[in-house]
């Protein structure tokens, strides 16, 4: 039964209708999608399948101040585990090749499990050699096991530069709040030491490689041919004030002791040589630091760790008693002439000894001899505070501003401590031991080779600092840092004095006359502090050559007793290695097997 | 030119050839999509096989006596009916359905072969001399004929092809006639049933629109109460359908309501593809170079999902391209069915075309993210033997209606 509407034109065109109208529909909402919209929908599909592989960028390395590698940039094997491809059942022979614990492995992959199974998961950090040609011969039985190479911190040069140069560790997740625009977590920062002031110049830029990848995020080829890949560019390569045989010796001279030396350059504040003893090896640092190390570094009495050469306080001792006679000239209390009789003690309140009787002695005589009676003299004219001002001017009581970061100000007392301390009425006699740099001055070896430098080059220098510059990477020019210029504002005849002292207490009849050479003149000044747990400490300043000084030295060694015993002929030993480094390489030749035996640094571990 | 006209008298080239490129464009989409999936290799020989077969039985079916179609009709509707309760018991369950007939070498969907059967059988009873669709006894029986294909094939369950089927039944009762009431008497229910999915509010307001247009009917007290009762039974019965769906399919439907809500289960594939198509942009990435299609964001792109490596590697102008052929197709098969002047092959035809509209609908509705995300190939793209064989037989048919449509008035 045929109806009046079957097929009607009216039902087809509603037909058509519908049909025209779901295409409208579908056309426009494709329009808006892909042409509209693309670029938000473009975005989405890249973040979907390209990744960006960060490329680690070589680390600047350092140079000594004659472009000898002092640390650079060495492979390091890497054993990793991509977990879909991996049998677990390879744990336990893989926890026995590497020399783990039991459950090392799957405890490392339950803490990455959040990353699909075809990412690969560092399983250790510098793997060994032996480690890495097993890998190799066993490759076929070890589906899912690979490693890479990264590059880790070396130290060719036998140098140990602990305390110097630093280390580069994870960095921490405090640090990575503060600069996540360029870190990521698991990157490796300068931790302390140069590694850590100068990160900025010798992290580098950091390369990224477009990889694509599906949506199980395995990596399945390059994006657009590589082209779009970025590379990284290394850091800027760190030249070091230092001299690596002048450091080299005088690390040297410090195994088996505790102490500080300080070298440095005294028209430029440039530090030679750096040593706190006992160090320890960066090369436990470079990569993954094993938990014993740590622990035996960490509960070692000497304390390894610590810094001596910026953080250790001491009297300086005698060593101290040129600044009282700068002071005491420039003020004009003394002349060179004026003299004041030893026989063997002071009296003011009670009696304070002197190590011998000098007799009437000026104060180049007085420097020359060490003579206490004649410093304990000068206090009282000279004043606490005047004292205290001029120990300022020459950089104690207050940091040096070294670029190494961690260092302590010192201690000189004024007036005003001594209130606190002991009421209106403190008793003026302990102001004499500070004449002699003993009793309440406490400073650091830093702080000492400052002075030293600045009364080598009568009174001008620069913020002591290690790093000179970097390199520019297209001229390979210096680039160099600037430093603060440093004044301490004392007439040249107060320098020339004083250092007529110094001169002799190696070359006259002073306290180390037995560090005197032939080649050239040391200028120096002995000292002991007193220690009242022990053996007194040892110290030693000086600077050579006298007539135009190139190096300033100050070396501490604790408890080992007089400082002209056994600091003095440390500092010599170091400016032998600088100052007559040739002279020493020609003698060096001759002897050839024996040093190359200690330059190779393999003696020195023992 | 004699030749020509004859040529273009006998056989509809605008059928055969939007279908052709339809089918050419589909091969390059599955070996696009295929060519770096391990798990999908030989998909493409597969489907080539299958296309070039199918243009075999597409000429078979043309050359065919029109007459066969309405012999055929009854028993191949039953022989469907037998496959569909076959698969109920004996199908492969394939993600989640038991659709798939597993006959050794080659293996099938019955529910595509139920499309031809149900389409065959409605045209046939729909054309009967004595059939009224105005009276209240032929469309329920016109209904069951429908029906009972979907009722079984809800069973196994597979809501897609379910759907197709409903507008099927829906286009041939509106093809043949049926009046403004009649058709609102069995389109009621259906809008009652899918706005009941949504919540009590829009199934509330479903009933207030079918009572609303009772009063504008003005029938009797007695008849307008019971199609609301009627109406409010749908919408519960759609409930206990809706709980009685798998959950996957329970999670695509929630899915398709906020896709952001679960954007790595259900959601993940919907904003994939939506991703896909709009990083296609304007001329799209290349052929091979779409990245979505390479690397695999789209679980089983060649089969649901082929619209979005048209989009993606063709850009917009090959998904007009694509979406023009199939414009051209079906308003040129529509051209057929009012050609057909013999009641049972125009119908034949218009239920036909509903299939592949209904398909498209969804299909790329899902893929731009205005539909929800049911499963469904796209006719004559996606991979897959039966639902091309079928699509091609049934264009068959169209074409062996063209070519006799002067017989038969």
């Amino acid at each position: 039964m045929r109806t009046k509407f079957f097929a009607s034109p009216t039902r087809r065109s509603i037909i058509i209708i519908l049909i025209a109208s779901v295409f409208g529909l579908f056309a426009f909402r494709l329009f808006q999608m892909q042409v509209v919209q693309h670029q938000a929908y473009d975005e989405k599909s890249a973040g979907n399948s390209i990744k960006a592989m960060e490329q680690t960028p070589l680390r600047g390395v350092f140079l000594d101040r004659n472009g000898k590698v002092l640390v650079d940039n060495i492979p390091a094997y890497t054993l990793r585990v991509t977990p879909v491809d991996y049998d677990t059942s390879l744990n336990k022979i893989l926890e026995t090749i590497l020399d783990a614990e039991p459950g090392y492995i799957s405890r490392i992959l339950l803490n990455n499990r959040i990353y699909s199974k075809y990412v690969p998961i560092r399983i250790k950090r510098g793997i060994s050699f032996e480690v890495v040609s097993w890998l190799e011969e066993n490759e076929q039985h070890l589906a899912g096991v690979d490693y890479i190479v990264e590059m880790q911190r070396g130290y060719p040069g036998g140098i140990m530069g602990s305390h110097m140069f630093g280390y580069t560790k994870e960095i921490s997740p405090q640090q990575l709040e503060k600069e996540n625009e360029y870190y990521n977590p698991g990157d490796y920062v300068g931790h302390n030491g140069i590694e850590k002031t100068y990160e900025h110049v010798l992290r580098g830029e950091k390369g990224y490689n477009y990889v694509l990848v599906d949506s199980k995020r395995k990596e399945i080829g390059r994006y657009k041919e590589g082209l779009r890949d970025e590379t990284s560019v290394k850091g800027h390569d760190l030249m070091l004030s230092i001299d690596a045989d002048a450091q080299l010796v005088a690390e040297h001279e410090f195994i088996g002791k505790r102490g500080a030396l300080v070298a440095i350059e005294p028209a430029t504040g440039e530090i030679i040589a750096l040593v706190s003893a006992p160090d320890y090896d960066l090369n436990e640092f470079s990569y993954v630091t094993s938990r014993e190390f740590l622990s035996k570094l960490y509960n070692d009495p000497d304390k390894p760790s610590f810094n001596r050469a910026t953080m250790s306080v001491k009297p300086p001792g005698s060593t101290y008693k040129i600044l009282s006679a700068i002071a005491a000239l420039d003020m004009g209390v003394i002349t060179p002439q004026t003299t004041f009789f030893c026989g063997g003690s002071f009296t003011f309140g009670r009696s304070f000894k002197c190590h011998g009787a000098h007799g009437s002695v000026n104060v180049i005589q007085a420097i020359e001899k060490s003579c206490n009676v004649f410093f304990y003299n000068l206090i009282y004219k000279i004043g606490l505070d005047k004292f205290a001002e001029y120990s300022r001017r020459f950089g104690f009581s207050g940091k040096t501003g070294i670029d190494i970061g961690e260092e302590v100000p010192g201690f000189i007392p004024k007036t005003d401590y001594f209130i606190k301390m002991y009421g209106e009425k403190w008793p003026r006699s302990i102001m004499a031991s500070l004449a002699i740099g003993q009793g309440e001055v406490s400073v650091t070896p830093l702080q000492l080779a400052q002075y030293t430098a600045l009364i080598a080059n009568n009174g001008k220098s620069f913020t002591p600092h290690i790093a000179k510059g970097y390199a520019d990477d297209n001229t390979k020019k210096l680039i160099p840092f600037n430093f603060n210029k440093l004044n301490v504002n004392i007439r040249q005849e107060v320098f020339d004095i004083v250092k007529q002292g110094m001169y002799l207490v190696v070359n006259g009849a002073g306290t180390a006359t037995h560090i005197r050479m032939i080649e050239l003149n040391i200028s120096g000044k002995t000292g002991t502090a007193q220690n009242p747990h022990g053996k007194d400490h040892a110290l030693f300043i000086c600077f050579a050559p006298s007539e135009n000084p190139k190096i300033a030295v100050a070396v501490v060694v604790e408890n080992v007793g007089f400082g002209a015993t056994h600091a003095a002929p440390i500092a010599k030993k170091v400016i032998e290695a600088y100052l007559l480094k040739d002279k020493l390489k020609q003698k060096d030749e001759m002897l050839l097997p024996k040093i190359d035996d200690k330059i190779a640094g393999a003696s020195f571990a023992d | 030119m004699q030749i020509d006209y004859k040529l273009k008298d006998k056989f509809e080239l605008g059928i055969f050839f939007p279908a052709l490129f339809l089918i050419i464009i589909g091969l390059l989409a599955v070996f696009s999509a295929t060519s770096n999936n391990p798990a999908a290799e030989g998909n493409f020989q597969k489907q080539l096989f299958w296309a070039v077969l199918s243009i075999v039985i597409f000429f078979i079916v043309y050359f065919l006596p029109t007459n066969t179609f309405r012999m055929i009709s009854i028993p191949a509707y039953l022989f469907s009916l037998l496959l569909l309760v076959i698969v109920l018991v004996a199908g492969k369950k394939v993600s989640g359905a038991r659709s798939w007939l597993d006959l050794g070498l080659l293996g099938f969907q019955p529910a595509e072969f139920a499309k031809i059967g149900t389409i065959l059988a409605l045209s046939a009873f729909l054309s009967r001399r004595n059939t009224d669709i105005e009276s209240f006894s032929d469309i329920i029986k016109a209904l069951s004929i429908g029906f009972i294909p979907v009722a079984l094939i809800l069973l196994e369950p597979d809501m897609g092809t379910s759907f197709v089927f409903v507008g099927l039944i829906l286009t041939l009762i509106f093809w043949k006639g049926i009046s403004l009431f009649g058709l609102f008497l069995v389109l009621s229910p259906a809008m009652v049933a899918v706005a009941s999915l949504f919540g009590t509010i829009y199934f509330i307001s479903a009933v207030v629109i079918v009572l609303a247009a009772l009063l504008f009917f003005k029938k009797n007290i007695f008849f307008s109460g019971s199609i609301i009762a009627f109406n409010i039974g749908a919408g519960f019965f759609t409930d206990y359908v809706y709980n009685a769906l798998s959950p996957h399919q329970q999670k695509r439907i929630q899915s398709f309501i906020d896709p952001m809500a679960d954007p790595l289960g259900a959601g993940y594939n919907a904003i994939q593809a939506k991703v896909a198509i709009g990083s296609g942009g304007f001329f799209g990435k290349g052929f091979l170079n779409g990245n979505q299609t390479q690397l695999q964001y789209i679980p089983e792109q060649w089969t649901d999902f082929i619209y979005c490596v048209i989009g993606e590697e063709f850009g917009f102008i090959g998904s007009i391209v694509t979406l023009g052929l199939f414009f051209f197709l079906f308003i040129r098969i529509l051209r057929t069915a009012s050609v057909a002047k013999d009641e049972f092959l125009s119908l034949l035809i218009i239920g036909i075309l509903s299939v592949y509209f209904i398909h498209l609908l969804i299909n790329i509705g899902m893929v731009l993210g205005i539909m929800p995300v049911i499963g469904i190939p796209l006719p004559f793209v996606s991979y897959g033997g039966s639902s091309l064989l079928v699509n091609v037989f049934m264009l068959g048919i169209i074409a062996n209606i063209y070519r006799t449509r002067k017989e038969y008035t």
